[in-house]
């Protein structure tokens, strides 16, 4: 087809332009690139976290020597913190105020429980001095620890605004070491006593026939017979040690957190350390309850060791008898407390 | 009474003796984290409190 000198005239500015286009082009690779807006094109993070599958997981390559600092990314981590933020303040607030609040109401509904004979005037050696000991260390480090955890699940929301930062902040500081130590001892009691009282603490049939008449506790003036521990303590003692053991194998993996394989493990330790931790409170608020101003002479039991014989006869009937048949019980006179 | 306070006394005597222990047998975090050639000197006064 001819090609008019015109129409190559009007076509020559347009070629040359185009030439030296492509001669930047070839030249700079990187002007290229610069054309797709790397800013507003590239990845952004959300949606690669979106992108990412349940259990993904970024990873870099490291050269110090601490394996999990090669994870980068985990998204798995958004429902660790969402947990522990939105769902532990719930299940915690629900298993210790729900308790609070049962127990208050079952005072005012059934009262303290009385000794229905009245006080003998003679009494028993319930708990020699070791046991007392045992029962002491593990309840004395339990309650700085729970204190100091609920420090760390509630303490941002209930305190700091009360303590202001810096108040807050050494506060917590101190409050974890104190856990941090303290879980030592505590573990030392949870072995002690599951030494000393599992003997007594084996479920039996007479235990199901304590439930089935409420314990004593639910109705006014009955008395299940009971040895040492009734079907109730026997639930207490095998609380503090499931629960205990948990706190405890969880503890000791939060405590040194590269013995868990990898991050995703460890989240799952502080999840059941949390959760336990909830609920053993809970359960430790009805156990101290019953052992102070729910049940009347109870707290003799671990205040001095000795409870009142009429106490013994009431709530542990089939222990009283065998201590008597040794020759061990109600020869010690004991002052009447007045009422 | 005095059981309790001995339950007490042995639950803080044994919390730091268990420190003690702790802190002789472990390394501190930027010996222990980080190799030989990226080691920062006198972390007591670089970045790093002297526990670090």
């Amino acid at each position: 087809m001819p090609v008019s000198s015109s129409t190559l005239k009007a076509l020559l500015p347009w070629t040359f332009c185009t030439a030296l286009a492509l001669l930047l082009v070839l030249a700079h690779p990187a002007a290229a690139q610069l054309s797709f807006k790397p800013t507003a094109e590239a990845v952004q993070e959300d949606k690669l976290l979106n992108a990412l599958k349940e259990g993904d997981k970024i990873t870099g390559r490291i050269s110090i020597p601490d394996a999990m600092a090669a994870s980068l990314i985990q998204p798995a981590g958004r429902d660790w913190r969402d947990f522990h933020r939105r769902k532990l303040p719930v299940i915690g607030g629900v298993a210790i105020l729900g308790m609070l609040a049962l127990l208050t109401i079952f005072l005012m509904v059934r009262g303290r429980v009385r000794v229905h004979q009245g006080f003998s005037g003679t009494s028993i050696l319930r708990f020699a001095s070791f046991e007392r000991f045992t029962h002491w260390l593990t309840a004395s480090c339990f309650v700085v620890l729970a204190l100091s955890g609920l420090n760390i699940s509630f303490g941002r929301i209930l305190i700091l605004p009360l303590f202001g930062p810096e108040a807050f902040a050494t506060m917590s500081a101190y409050a974890k070491l104190a856990h941090d130590y303290l879980a030592f001892p505590f573990m030392m009691g949870l072995v002690i006593m599951f030494l000393i009282w599992v003997k007594d603490n084996v479920p039996r049939k007479l235990d199901l026939e304590w439930l089935k008449q409420g314990g004593g506790i639910l109705f006014e003036g009955k008395h299940p017979p009971a040895r040492r521990f009734n079907a109730g303590q026997k639930g207490i003692f095998w609380i503090v040690i499931v629960f205990g053991t948990l706190m405890s194998v969880s503890g000791w993996f939060l405590l040194f957190p590269y013995l868990p394989a990898n991050v995703t493990v460890l989240q799952v330790w502080t999840v059941i350390h949390a959760v336990i931790a909830m609920l053993f409170i809970a359960a430790m608020l009805a156990h101290i309850y019953i052992g102070s101003i729910g049940m009347e002479g109870a707290f003799d039991a671990m205040g001095t060791g000795e409870v009142d014989l009429n106490w013994a006869k009431e709530h542990h009937s089939l222990w009283v008898e065998e201590e008597q048949a040794k020759g061990h019980a109600g020869s010690t006179p004991r002052p009447v407390a007045a009422e | 009474m005095k059981v309790f306070l001995a339950a007490l006394l042995f639950a803080a005597v044994a919390a730091v003796g268990v420190s003690m222990i702790l802190n002789t047998i472990q390394e501190p975090s930027s010996v222990a984290f980080a190799t030989s050639g990226a080691r920062v000197g006198d972390p007591g006064n670089n970045l790093i409190g002297p526990n670090g």
